[in-house]
């Protein structure tokens, strides 16, 4: 674990106070679903998974909208978590991302009840890659 | 066609200034492959020759011109009694004019293959005949600058934007559809769509595909930025934050995020993909420095080059490299073009604070003082001597309509606006340098043309 944190220190700079406010618990809780990648990527992509679902906690999506400078953490959140996948995801995954943050804001720009972040997040992870496939 | 003016300053009486580097600088600027340059002189008593830069030869020829028309041989025009409306300070030059008419005040010079025709021992030159003075020349290039790849297909940019939001969900397509068609610059499509025409993968198609997920990703920021700068129009329309509130613009914005970033990935780029989640980083982390320096504002350049880097130039030079990257561009081209991009980026953002002193923009003045916007021509109108002292006490205060007005005729009253608008032409020269490097297969003329225009806020 602490050489993982290690590896990611530099995808925490702006946010280490989010660190320590439950982005840290939400990065735990997506490596359970990142197994089937390669083990150096594995925290990379549970942190983005992570950054993102906190990043969409912050903006208040789907709920009442986040104060400006909490909406720009937020956005920072999503982008880096977008970064992040870009540079270490399969394109499978990239896009299923990308059409999880869709559903979930076309449901809030509907008024309609948006699904789990951490299911479609998680599910996300796990696009493209047939049961015990080692990818990456 | 485009046209240009040489100027220079003339230190002596009868002179032979060489312009021959200005013109061939002007051909390479212009891309120009095989034409035509025209020179004309603006002024009646400066002649243009083509002959040998030979100091000695020169003198010959002033010698010449002395004796064919010598200085005060009792020309009538000397004669100020017997002309009328003689203006104060008129010369007594008649000898000029007549030695004008022994030359020319036109030239026509050849270009092949983008190389100025020229034998071996021609040089051009501006002939001073009642120097020293400061002249003028107009040029105009005329001829053909490259292939056609360098007009746009722009429809298919408009035609993809449409299509993409023809399939979304209504709740999220139309605001952003009320803003797309608002208009806007489409400069960072329109940088995508050239680079992406640049390498040997050309495929206007799929450059418009790209250039239009370009396009939502730079509004679904400008979504966001309209809430937390609490504008309440863009483009002469209510955003969205203002016509639908906050919770609805927040989403519109992450679903045409999310889309964008989707449509990038899909083209099937690692280096596109990249290359553009690292600018969005970039731009979210800029604003969150731009919202944090309001509290020092209005700041200083160091911390506004550092925001403008971040939130404007990263996406102009990501643009850039992709549309690079999609056509398969050598490496070195690559970063040329990044290059580029981040300086015509920085350009435009100085360009665009300026219109915010400018009544004649459309916009209103003075809207970016009001919202403690990061402004550089304010920053330079805080740092004058005269008026600088008044303009940091009125931003110390709460900003009403009469403080800004005065903040804003204190700024346009000093030399802020013209240091920055020197500044903003001198980055889009650097950036047209970064051009001058690399093979860019005849789309440079449309390259310097997007750089020019960017920064010329009147059009």
């Amino acid at each position: 674990m602490t050489v993982q944190l290690q590896a990611l220190d530099r995808e925490l700079d702006r946010l280490e106070g989010l660190w320590s406010d439950g982005l840290s618990e939400t990065y735990r809780a997506y490596l359970d679903s990142v197994g089937q990648f390669a083990a150096e990527t594995q925290p990379k992509l549970a942190l983005a998974a992570a950054l993102i679902e906190v990043g969409l906690r912050l903006q208040g999506l789907g709920g009442r909208a986040a104060p400006p400078t909490t909406l720009l953490m937020g956005d920072l959140c999503l982008a880096r978590g977008s970064r992040l996948l870009a540079d270490n995801a399969p394109l499978a995954v990239q896009v299923a991302f990308a059409r999880a943050i869709e559903s979930m804001s076309s449901a809030a720009a509907s008024e309609q009840p948006t699904p789990t972040t951490r299911q479609l997040l998680a599910t996300a992870l796990g696009a493209g890659t047939p049961p015990g496939v080692q990818v990456r | 066609m485009t046209a240009n003016r040489i100027e220079f300053d003339t230190t002596r009486s009868t002179e032979f200034v060489d312009i021959t580097d200005r013109i061939r600088e002007s051909v390479r600027r212009s891309g120009l492959r095989d034409g035509c340059v025209h020179l004309q002189s603006l002024h009646t008593t400066l002649g243009i020759a083509v002959n040998e830069n030979e100091p000695l030869l020169h003198r010959d020829f002033e010698n010449l011109l002395e004796r064919l028309a010598p200085t005060g041989a009792g020309y009538e025009h000397d004669d100020f009694s017997r002309r009328f409306d003689v203006p104060l300070g008129e010369p007594v030059n008649g000898h000029a004019h007549c030695r004008q008419l022994l030359l020319t005040a036109f030239a026509t010079l050849l270009v092949e293959d983008g190389q100025l025709v020229l034998g071996r021992w021609q040089s051009v030159f501006a002939v001073e005949l009642d120097g020293p003075r400061h002249r003028q020349l107009a040029v105009q290039l005329d001829g053909d600058f490259g292939r056609r790849r360098s007009d746009l297909p722009e429809s298919l940019v408009e035609i993809e934007l449409a299509r993409q939001l023809m399939v979304d969900p209504d709740a999220v397509a139309s605001p952003m559809r009320r803003l797309v068609e608002a208009g806007g610059k489409r400069l960072r499509p329109k940088l995508v769509q050239l680079t992406a025409a640049i390498g040997p993968r050309n495929d206007p198609l799929r450059a418009a595909e790209l250039a239009a997920a370009v396009e939502l990703l730079h509004n679904a920021t400008l979504i966001h930025d309209d809430y937390v700068d609490e504008s309440t129009h863009r483009r002469g329309r209510p955003t969205v934050a203002a016509e639908e509130g906050p919770e609805r613009a927040i989403a519109v914005g992450d679903f045409y995020f999310a889309k964008a970033t989707r449509l990038i990935a899909e083209m099937g780029n690692a280096g596109v993909t990249s290359a553009l989640a690292e600018a969005l980083e970039a731009i979210c982390a800029s604003q969150i420095d731009d919202v944090a320096l309001r509290g020092a504002f209005p700041g200083d350049r160091e911390s506004y080059l550092r925001v403008v880097r971040g939130k404007t130039a990263s996406l102009f030079a990501a643009a850039c490299a992709s549309g690079a990257l999609l056509s398969g561009a050598e490496p070195e081209v690559v970063a040329a073009l990044r290059r580029y991009g981040d300086l015509l980026g920085i350009a435009f953002q100085m360009a665009d604070d300026m219109v915010d002193f400018s009544p004649s923009s459309g916009k209103p003045v003075g809207l970016d003082v009001r919202q403690r916007v990061l402004s550089l021509p304010l920053i330079y109108a805080a740092e004058d001597r005269v008026v600088g002292p008044e303009i940091r006490r009125l931003l110390a205060g709460s900003l009403g309509d009469a403080e800004v007005g005065r903040v804003t005729e204190l700024v346009t009253s000093c030399e802020a606006l013209t240091r920055v608008r020197k500044e903003a032409q001198a980055l889009v020269e650097d950036a047209v340098r970064e051009l001058e490097a690399v093979e860019l297969d005849g789309l440079r003329p449309a390259l310097v043309g997007l750089a020019l225009s960017a920064v010329d806020r009147q059009s």
